[in-house]
């Protein structure tokens, strides 16, 4: 008999399913419908702003993976990200090989660079091992800037659409669906490796890495393991940036303060959490939009005494007012909050 | 759970949620006034916020000054939608994809770098657009991106053919050695270089040096090019670093026998008040545009409009640029109008871009009041305007010593090396 106050599950795999009840069905399928419909009622600008969100938090997952879960700093995660833009752009530009090759390929190449960045990790942790990503940024723009025979140097190269199958990924509709995917792809694929060994493994190692390799977890392994899928990801993101929001790739596009603001987005979103990097970028990337895009024409627009442009400082004062009042008032980030909000509607209408 | 706490979250959610909705429910109630509508993008905010901020000031008073001293353009008020797309590249193409849905007619931006990144965006739409600063990356080959003024690949051509034809009088090749800022405003006089030293008869010394924005001393990177003996020193940069690298230049004593010159990014005033008018005394350089005072008919509007609105930006070229370009706008609408018609252009789309550079920008024939060289469209070549001014440093002032000097057309995209 199904009683109104909780869940009773009858065997240990359906405890563990991600999604447990019909409610959580219901809810995984409207947010599909809402999902796969939106090109119909969105229009294309906003497809572009949600292309944008989605790549955004594919890179931010991978980070979140390294840095969340692991407990390994990153911020060289724009460099990643540039490293996989690179290689898909040369191997699908000057190679002509497929879509699916450059990607796949930009997602393994940005891994092992993670790899090679990630060796510090084994000796040095926190601020140290966040210096030594930094260099790891500034390392890679330098060798697309000045190996200007395969990337273009300073001036840049072109990235043709992506294309599978025959199929080119022109319009924003299509390039949202191939997004959305992928995208889907990546949330699952974090969501599940965080519940396998390899997952607690990463956990052990970020809440004490000592204790961890006591408990006999091989430290060299999952660190690098860990900068691997981090990377990965990056690459991946770097690759639909380059095809399929770009069309033209420059090193100056892949910034020290982008990386900065990716571990911002999985701070603000909540560390450790799966929807963490979801609701950060979320957050950050529309806030931003919105600032800028609506909220400061709209006012030079409704206050036209005043001299053109006197609005245009408001839009990063107030994004970095909202940030420090979000870190204020709920430092454990917004997955906390959601958290809490489950919380209730669970208990709902009783308070405990 | 801390009902106070929770509060001012949903208090700060809310807030969020209205900063939100106001510019849709602004968006919503239009004025029902018959306009032409463009979309303007500068780097108002962002690391290129020096340069951006005051081009879209002069970007939007001049169309203020369009708007109210000349009736918009055929009756019909200009409408700007602007847009900060603060120097970052996916906010250039959202910006972009944005004026294609509020079916702007036609963008203008400052940047070369931002319109690189859009560049896809619009030529897979054909939706016509104009950067003011420009590389021959943005329009080689030729499709829906156009540049204001000459690039910086043709600002090397004129002064390499200036100095062939007037400076160089010795054996042989000249020995050219270049310093290039360590981006798209070096690099794209490195093109230039590239595709018309052999002809012009001028033998580059390569690799080029380069050099940051924020460069302190060159002084390493000079010495190499000393021991080269070059018999001149082109530099592409803006003011500052170029004004370190003629100050050691002058201290590893290469200025008296050695010719030096810059592209018009580094060819302002700062350059002098930076390096000081004894040590850039004789420094050549080329510029596209009139000079602050300079006695052209569109000077006096435009200095009263900035001294009116943005008195700070009075004596930065860049607001020139910027002036002119909105009047290129106006004047590519009025041609446009006057050929297809209000309703065309109302309708939006793909047609009425396509008529922006049919009967707009392919018919253009104008002369910018001045302001810098003249306007003109040339089949295969998206450069509007192609001319530059070769200049001298006298006495700590910037003295023309040559008319407009038309930049040829190059078409890179025939070189292996363009683009790839």
């Amino acid at each position: 008999m199904n009683l109104p106050a909780g869940v009773r599950n009858f065997s240990y795999a359906r405890d563990m399913a991600i999604f447990r009840t019909k409610t959580h069905w219901a809810m995984l399928l409207l947010l599909f419908i809402i999902l796969f419909t939106a090109p119909g009622y969105l229009p294309n600008y906003w497809l572009g702003v949600i292309n944008l969100i989605f790549i955004t938090i594919i890179a931010a997952t991978g980070l979140n993976i390294l840095t969340g879960y692991c407990g390994q700093l990153s911020i060289g995660h724009a460099g990643f990200i540039a490293a996989g833009a690179y290689t898909s752009a040369v191997l699908t530009n000057s190679l002509g090989l497929p879509f699916l090759v450059g990607l796949i390929s930009a997602g393994l190449l940005s891994g092992l660079i993670g790899v090679l960045f990630g060796l510090p990790s084994l000796r040095v942790k926190g601020f140290y091992l966040a210096i030594s990503t930094i260099a790891a940024q500034f390392i890679i723009i330098w060798v697309i800037n000045h190996w200007s025979g395969v990337t273009g140097g300073f001036v840049g190269m072109s990235v043709p659409p992506a294309e599978i199958g025959g199929f080119q990924f022109i319009s924003q509709s299509s390039k949202y669906f191939l997004i959305l995917s992928l995208t889907i792809m990546v949330i699952f694929f974090a969501k599940n490796l965080v519940r396998t060994r390899v997952g607690r493994a990463f956990v052990a190692i970020r809440d004490n890495d000592l204790a961890a390799e006591v408990m006999g977890i091989d430290l060299f392994r999952y660190k690098l393991l860990a900068f691997f899928i981090g990377c990965f990801l990056a690459g991946i993101a770097g690759a639909l940036l380059a095809h399929c929001k770009y069309g033209f790739l420059n090193a100056e596009y892949f910034s020290l303060t982008e990386s900065i603001l990716f571990v911002g987005m999985i701070i603000i979103g909540g560390l450790g959490t799966t929807v963490g990097p979801i609701f950060g970028v979320i957050l950050i990337r529309l806030l931003d939009e919105m600032l800028r895009m609506e909220f400061v024409p709209m006012l030079e627009s409704t206050f036209k005494a005043l001299p053109a442009g006197w609005a245009s400082g408001l839009a990063p004062l107030i994004f970095g007012l909202v940030i420090i009042l979000f870190l204020i008032l709920e430092p454990r980030g917004l997955a906390h909050r959601w958290q809490l909000f489950k919380a209730s509607y669970r208990l709902w209408p009783f308070s405990y | 759970m801390n009902m106070k706490k929770t509060m001012k979250i949903a208090g700060l959610i809310c807030l969020t949620l209205l900063m939100v909705a106001l510019p849709l429910l602004g968006s919503a109630c239009g004025t029902g006034e018959k306009t032409l509508k463009i979309g303007i993008t500068t780097p108002t905010t962002g690391k290129a916020a020096e340069k951006g901020s005051l081009m879209g000031h002069a970007n939007l008073d001049a169309i203020e000054y369009v708007n109210t001293e000349l009736g918009g353009v055929g009756g019909y008020t200009i409408e700007v939608e602007w847009l900060d797309n603060a120097y970052d590249p996916g906010k250039m193409v959202n910006a972009v994809q944005k004026f294609m849905d509020d079916n702007c007619l036609i963008f203008i931006n400052a940047s070369s770098a931002m319109m690189t990144a859009a560049m896809t965006t619009a030529n897979q739409n054909e939706f016509p657009g104009i950067a003011a600063f420009t590389a021959p990356i943005l329009y080689r080959p030729p499709e829906h991106v156009y540049g204001q003024l000459p690039d910086y690949g043709d600002d090397w051509i004129v002064f390499a053919e200036y100095y062939m034809e007037n400076i160089w009088d010795g054996e042989g090749k000249p020995k050219m050695a270049l310093h290039l800022l360590a981006n798209s405003t070096g690099y794209g006089a490195l093109d230039g270089a590239k595709a018309m030293a052999d002809e012009l008869g001028i033998e580059l010394i390569l690799p080029p040096e380069e050099h940051l924005a924020d460069t302190i001393s060159e002084t390493e990177s000079l010495t190499r090019i000393k021991a080269q003996d070059p018999d001149v020193l082109y530099i592409a940069s803006t003011p500052a670093p170029a004004s370190v690298i003629i100050q050691n230049a002058y201290e590893l004593g290469m200025l008296d026998d050695m010719t030096v010159a810059c592209g018009h990014a580094a060819f302002t005033q700062a350059l002098v008040d930076l390096a000081g008018a004894d040590i850039v005394e004789g420094v050549y350089g080329v510029f596209p545009t009139v000079a602050w005072g300079d006695d052209v008919p569109g000077m006096d509007k435009m200095t009263e409009y900035c001294l009116a609105n943005h008195p700070d930006d009075y004596g930065n070229m860049d607001y020139i640029t910027s002036w002119a370009q909105s009047l290129i706008v106006a004047e590519i609408l009025r041609l446009t109008l006057e050929e297809v018609g209000y309703d065309v252009l109302a309708a939006g789309g793909v047609e009425a871009w396509n008529a922006i550079e049919e009967y707009g920008i392919q018919r253009l024939d104008y002369d910018v009041e001045g302001l810098h060289g003249e306007v003109k469209y040339v089949a295969g070549d998206n450069r509007l305007s192609k001319s530059l001014r070769v200049f001298q440093i006298e006495s700590g002032e910037m003295e023309p010593i040559t008319d407009w000097i038309d930049a040829p057309v190059v078409e890179y995209e025939n070189f292996d090396w363009f683009g790839n």
